[in-house]
């Protein structure tokens, strides 16, 4: 009688155990997505896509099958997070906006590393807001056109070298020159051009001018979104722009070849090389406006992705205004 | 017999000696600066072998050209992780002489365990103390075998 009675207990200790452990990895397990990375060769994010109610938290367990990656979601301030195969790393996220969000690899895990993305999407009621298109589609720039400055200064423009130019600039008639609605829409070399053909700086050398420009840019940005522009170029655009801005960075021995015209390639393939910010024909005939429409919707048909999802519109601005640094004299 | 002891003696001491003799071969340099440009790409370091003296002061930039890397250095605990365009630095003093693998430290794909290189502090010691050893323990085997084994073909 003893012993059965023991054998039950001991049996429904064991159950009862077993259950308790069952229930309990239910309940940590409960909601919480495995999101696994893969090199995007390999199929990239799985799965993709990610459904969440707005306020609601998304429990995520990420993983990686392969190499080193990265998470992080686009226009969120939400520290990127590290994915390393044979480990988990646990996160969540919250949403209080419905709408689609992108997240995406911040480490450079293959050659196409920047093409890991999904989509996150937030679902609730969703308020209408009225969607300004961004500048560059405003304007209608054609931003595929390739242009060409004709007037490009002699030395590097500075606004460390004259004061008594920038005094100007104090002026009633001045002022509309360090708007941002002039600024943005208006390439270097157009804003030199309206300079010269004013009266009010008629008497001032074409090197001035060009130092001129170069305030009306500085006045138009600040050290603070220039060293956050900095950080986001070096993890961002540097290994194909170089890291000085010449258009060599380390990835472009392995440029991809791509659709397009060509000589020298297969018909259909030629090869798009990264575009030199250091040559001043180049990016003084560029206005902030095309170089925002370029981040923000890419190369179409060259390696540059669009970053349109994934950078605020502040942090657009500061790279196109951080672009600038390559032609003109650094703010100390 | 009395060969026999003077043999293990004399063997000993030479053990002893080629063990822990503080050797000073190493030619006294100091606080030199060493700078190194190493480009990982392909599961290797390039260039793959650093040759420094004790006491210099090592700086290592590690470009990578091809997915993000990783540099470890055995024996002085360090590590630093470098992604295309954005190259890493690592300074150290070599205080301790001899020779240490340097390992990626990120996972970067298949390869992975075999990108290693190689950072030679000096004389690498711990390597001919070893093959002095050797030579001994072969040296004692010809002069301390049992006389008389027969030895059979």
């Amino acid at each position: 009688m003893n012993e059965k009675s023991a054998r039950i207990l001991a049996a429904v200790f064991l159950l009862g155990g077993l259950a308790a452990l069952g229930i309990s990895w239910r309940l940590g397990q409960a909601d919480a997505v495995i999101l696994h990375a893969r090199m995007p060769e390999a199929g990239g994010w799985t799965p993709a896509d990610l459904t969440v109610a707005a306020g609601q938290p998304l429990r995520l367990r990420l993983t990686s099958d392969d190499v080193m990656h990265g998470f992080a979601i686009g226009q969120s301030d939400q520290p990127a997070v590290d994915v390393e195969p044979g480990k988990v790393t646990n996160l969540t996220v919250i949403f209080d906006k419905p709408g689609t969000y992108t997240f995406y690899c911040t480490r450079w895990c293959g050659p196409n590393h920047w093409r890991m993305r999904g989509a996150i999407i937030v679902t609730g009621e969703r308020v209408e807001q009225p969607v300004t298109p961004p500048l560059y589609a405003q304007l209608g720039l054609d931003i595929d056109a390739r242009r060409e400055a004709q007037t490009i200064p002699a030395g590097k423009p500075s606004t460390q070298r004259s004061a008594e130019i920038f005094a100007q600039f104090l002026l009633p008639s001045a002022q509309s020159y360090l708007s941002p609605g002039y600024y943005r829409s208006r390439s270097p070399e157009q804003v030199w051009q309206d300079l010269r053909d004013d009266p009010h700086w008629v008497h001032y050398s074409d090197l001035q001018l060009w130092d001129a420009v170069a305030y009306i840019w500085q006045a138009n940005t600040t050290p603070e979104a220039l060293a956050e522009a900095r950080s986001l170029y070096a993890r961002n655009c540097a290994a194909c722009h170089g890291e000085s801005g010449g258009g060599d960075g380390v990835f472009i021995g392995g440029q991809v070849q791509v659709q397009g015209e060509a000589h020298g390639f297969p018909p259909g393939y030629e090869t798009v090389l990264p575009t030199d910010f250091t040559d001043p024909r180049h990016l003084l005939a560029v206005s902030p406006a095309h170089l925002q429409g370029k981040i923000i919707r890419g190369g179409m048909g060259t390696g540059m992705p669009m970053w349109g999802v994934i950078f605020t519109e502040e942090q657009t601005w500061a790279l196109v205004s951080y672009l600038y640094t390559f032609q003109f004299e650094e703010v100390p | 017999m009395k060969r026999i002891v003077v043999s293990w003696a004399v063997l000993g001491a030479a053990a002893l000696l080629v063990a822990f003799a503080p050797f000073n071969l190493q030619p006294v340099t100091s606080n030199v600066e060493r700078i190194f440009r190493v480009e990982a790409g392909d599961f290797a370091y390039s260039p793959a072998v650093l040759h420094v003296n004790p006491g210099d002061n090592v700086t290592i930039k590690l470009v990578a050209t091809d997915v993000v890397h990783g540099l470890y250095v055995d024996g002085y605990d360090l590590s630093v992780i470098a992604e295309p365009g954005q190259p890493a630095v690592l300074s150290f003093t070599a205080d301790r002489p001899g020779t240490f693998r340097l390992r990626c430290s990120v996972t970067c794909g298949a390869l992975h365990p075999f990108m290693t290189g190689k950072l030679k502090v000096g004389t690498n010691l711990l390597l001919w103390r070893g093959i002095g050893l050797a030579l001994l323990a072969f040296l004692g085997i010809l002069t301390l075998r049992s006389p008389g084994l027969p030895i059979v073909h």
